[in-house]
């Protein structure tokens, strides 16, 4: 997606080469994918865009931030725009093959496995320790991003996940 | 011998011919430059009396030590600042400073820190930054010579070097050719090679210095010319001054305003070179006169100012590669911007720079003119006036310009509205600070901006005009922005100045620079951005969608564990300052920074940011301790 340390020299470089070899375009099929394909390469190349799963909420953040940085989309185009991203790049669409991660037994273990490998694999909720303070305040996160849970699942979730990966 | 020391006592001779002949004599080298080393402190003695007594005219005969007849010749050429931090080798340069009123010395605690002051006084003055640091330290100030380099912005940097009759001993504090090390970040650098070349060389390097495209040069200025003795002139700068006030050829700009009148589809694009020349005023009248959407700043990084207002109905942001709004030029009139030269088939492509180097460098440029870009641009509006009549041309301002004004309009409204939308979040959002800014800061202040995903809070409001100054860096080079503050306050003490520097542009230049604010009462508000990390820098890497992305391990970027106390370390300083956690205590300290800047003092705020983008939320870092490696409590 980008091509170094800066966006500064991903302009420079996207100036000069012909925007063919850029653009081999990611993006799967869909109702706005010819604006983003457009409105989204200016800066950065689409290849991490189409690796990303996130929920409504999510994909809006990361548009309007696109949009305060310089990216040319009006407010309708903004809804489009997200609507094709929830859509095409939203939980559970076109997931690329998961890496096996075996989870420890436990409450919550089957909630983890079923709710939480939608937008990326276990390798990014269960392999490290994170703080066990922070795993609430994760879980909200996902949740406010797309993760389908209870407010009584979510607490089984963060539990659980506080205490076999937490610190 | 007698006749020898007569001589060099009387100045007939350089320190270096004495100790030659005396050894020429049969003395060694040793005991002819203790001789030397013994007799100088007489010889340097009191100013010569023809200089002091001197009337002040454009050309001075002065005579001195190397240390006078250097500060002589910036005093004659106007500088009113050197920037400094003292080594021995340089102290000629400030005894001859006790007696010289006009210049005043300007102390910061590391190099790094003294470059930037120079750079933000030279960016918001206009003169040249003078700065005289040790030798040692130079790879110091080299860090921040690349914002001065890459920015064009004049500048001086003189060192102390080693005495030129040990050079090539590999002397302790000894690197071979040290000026070399500056090569790729000067336009020109020298060693000076006697005393009497000193006025002749300092004045060389101002003219290159200050000569546009501006940038900084570097001197050498070994220990024996500064002490040693000679009679030379100094110079006023008007003697030395290349104005390159340059119009551009006539039919040139003829032809460039007729593409631009008949364009169907015409787009600006502006650069720092417009800020350098002083032609915001005229590039206002053009792109009113054409109705044409102006574009300016490039993504995060990008420009050092804002030429054109940017609350201005035909300012459109961003420059890109392709513009979805106005949608593809037919003529693509780049004025001053380095980086806005972009090449389409069937746009035209006319590029006006006041760097001949950069001009046509990457892409194909049909019509290229060199010249200062107040008066090319004020040439082009005379020629576009000259070749349709006034209401021919508001028939087709009008209709551009109405089209213009309802994009940008509806764009400013529409983050407007997405900034309001994250407003209320704590920690503080980035949009809710941008916000408050706007409201907040005076309508006359120049902001100084040295933080990385801070700048998506510009869009959020107004630079240029009438409207707050803008100061950032090209490069951004970080470490710039609290020294560079200080800088643009001594170049516009009646402004107010507030640098915005993110945390891990804080810790790139510690808190030296506020130091010198302490010490010169320097009434600047800072603004630490605290998200607690390299926020911008994780989502370029993050944006690589590598391993980090995949695992969300932050390996690199999370700076929140040691939780660094900004305002703690500020009143460390000498600097008072506080937290604000919540975007709720924004409006009250804006006010107590407000009433301190205001009595006179520097202030400090640290506002903790919330992070954005990808891996944002993340709180994690590689766990190590250096204390667990231990097998025994040492
Ligand atoms: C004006 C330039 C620009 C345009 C246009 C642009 N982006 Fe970005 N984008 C950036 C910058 C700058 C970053 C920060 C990382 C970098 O420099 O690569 C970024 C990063 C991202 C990220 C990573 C998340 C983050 O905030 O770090 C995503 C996702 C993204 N962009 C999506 C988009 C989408 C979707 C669009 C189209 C709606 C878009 N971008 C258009 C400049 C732009
Ligand atoms: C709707 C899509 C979606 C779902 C469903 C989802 N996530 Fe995420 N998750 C994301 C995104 C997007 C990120 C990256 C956010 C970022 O980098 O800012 C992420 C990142 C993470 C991270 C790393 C964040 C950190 O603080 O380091 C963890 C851990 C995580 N998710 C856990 C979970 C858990 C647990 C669940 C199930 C409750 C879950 N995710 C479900 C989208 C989702
Ligand atoms: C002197 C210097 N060293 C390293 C970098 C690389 N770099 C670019 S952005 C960045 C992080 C900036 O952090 P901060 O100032 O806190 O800005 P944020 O993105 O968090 O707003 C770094 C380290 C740089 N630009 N300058
Ligand atoms: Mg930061």
């Amino acid at each position: 997606m980008r091509v170094a340390l800066s966006g500064l020299v991903a302009f420079a470089v996207a100036a000069a080469t012909p925007a063919l070899a850029q653009n081999a375009n990611p993006l799967p099929a869909g109702d706005g994918r010819d604006i983003v394909a457009v409105a989204c390469s200016q800066c950065h190349y689409l290849g991490t865009i189409a690796k990303i799963r996130d929920g409504a909420a999510g994909w809006r953040m990361y548009v309007d931030n696109m949009v305060l940085r310089g990216a040319q989309l009006t407010p309708a185009e903004i809804d489009k725009v997200v609507d094709y991203l929830s859509l095409n790049l939203g939980p559970g669409a076109n997931l690329p093959p998961a890496k096996p991660v075996t989870l420890p037994d436990g409450a919550g273990k089957n909630l983890v496995e079923t709710r939480c490998e939608l937008c990326h694999d276990l390798e990014r909720v269960a392999t490290i320790e994170r703080g066990r303070a922070q795993w609430p305040a994760i879980v909200a996160n996902m949740v406010a991003r797309g993760a389908t849970a209870t407010p009584e699942e979510a607490k089984t979730i963060s539990d659980y996940l506080a205490a076999n990966f937490g610190n | 011998m007698k006749d020898l020391i007569k001589q060099y006592l009387d100045h007939g001779l350089s320190r270096r011919q004495l100790v030659s002949g005396l050894s020429a004599l049969g003395m060694s080298t040793v005991a002819a430059k203790a001789v030397a080393q013994n007799l100088s402190p007489v010889a340097q003695g009191a100013a010569p009396p023809t200089a002091a007594a001197a009337a002040p005219t454009a050309i001075r005969e002065v005579e001195g030590n190397g240390g006078r007849l250097f500060v002589e010749q910036l005093k004659s050429a106007g500088v009113e600042y050197i920037f400094f931090n003292p080594s021995t080798g340089d102290h000629p340069i400030f005894d001859a400073l006790v007696d010289v009123a006009e210049i005043k010395l300007i102390k910061g605690i590391q190099e790094g820190a003294v470059v930037a002051m120079a750079d933000g006084y030279a960016r918001a003055s206009g003169r040249t930054g003078v700065v005289v640091v040790a030798n040692i330290g130079l790879p110091n100030a080299m860090t921040q010579m690349v914002n001065t380099w890459k920015d064009q912005i004049p500048m001086l940097v003189a060192v102390a070097s080693i005495d030129q009759n040990a050079l090539g001993r590999d002397q302790w504090q000894e690197t071979d050719h040290h000026e070399l090390m500056t090569e790729p970040i000067t336009k020109w650098f020298w060693q000076v090679q006697s005393t009497a070349a000193m006025a002749e060389t300092t004045r060389r390097a101002l003219k290159f210095a200050a000569t546009p495209p501006c940038g900084p040069v570097f001197l050498s200025l070994p220990t024996n010319t500064l002490e040693e003795h000679a009679k030379t002139q100094v110079w006023e700068r008007s003697k030395f001054d290349v104005p390159m006030r340059i119009r551009p050829d006539k039919d040139d700009v003829e032809k460039a305003a007729r593409m631009l009148i008949e364009a169907q589809n015409p787009l600006i694009s502006i650069g720092d070179e417009i800020t350098w020349s002083g032609g915001q005023k005229e590039l206002i009248e053009l792109a009113e006169l054409l109705g044409a959407p102006v574009a300016g700043e490039m993504g995060n990084l990008g420009y050092w100012s804002k030429p054109f207002p940017t609350r201005h109905p035909l300012f459109i942001g961003t420059v890109l590669r392709t513009m979805r709004y106005p949608g593809k030029p037919d003529v693509l009139l780049n004025l001053g911007n380095r980086w806005g030269e972009f090449a389409a088939l069937g746009t035209k492509l006319i590029s006006i720079r006041l760097d001949p180097a950069s001009l046509a460098r990457g892409a194909p440029v049909d019509l290229g003119m060199v010249a200062d870009l107040r008066l090319a641009i004020a040439d082009l509006n005379a020629a576009v006036r000259s070749m349709a009549t006034a209401s021919t041309l508001k028939q087709i301002a009008d209709q551009r310009a109405a089209k213009v004004r309802a994009y940008s309009a509806q764009m400013a409204e529409a983050r407007l509205a997405i900034a309001r939308g994250l407003s209320d979040s704590s920690p503080v959002s980035m949009e809710r600070l941008g916000i408050e800014l706007e409201a907040n800061l005076d309508r006359d202040a120049c902001y100084v901006a040295d933080v990385d995903s801070g700048k998506t809070m510009d869009p959020l409001m107004a630079f240029g005009g009438d409207d707050k100054q803008y100061f950032g860096t090209g490069p951004n080079v970080l470490g710039w922005g609290m020294a560079a503050g200080f800088g643009v306050k001594l170049a516009r003490p009646d402004a107010p100045v507030v640098s915005v520097v993110g945390d891990g542009s804080f810790l790139f230049s510690g808190p030296q620079p506020l130091w010198s604010m302490a010490r010169y009462r320097a009434p600047v508000t800072v603004i630490v951005l605290n998200n607690h990390s390299y926020n911008n820098e994780r989502n370029r890497i993050w944006n690589s969608a590598g391993r980090q992305f995949e695992t969300a391990r932050d390996m690199t970027c999370y700076n929140g564990d040691p939780d660094v106390d900004f305002a703690k370390a500020a009143s460390a300083f000498g600097v008072e300052g506080e937290t604000v956690k919540e975007p709720s205590g924004l409006k009250d300290a804006f006010a107590r920074a407000k009433s301190a800047t205001v009595e006179g003092r520097p202030y400090l705020l640290d506002i903790h940011i919330k992070r954005e983008g990808l891996g944002a939320v993340s709180e994690w870092h590689p766990p190590y301790s250096v204390a667990d490696l231990r097998t025994r409590k040492v």
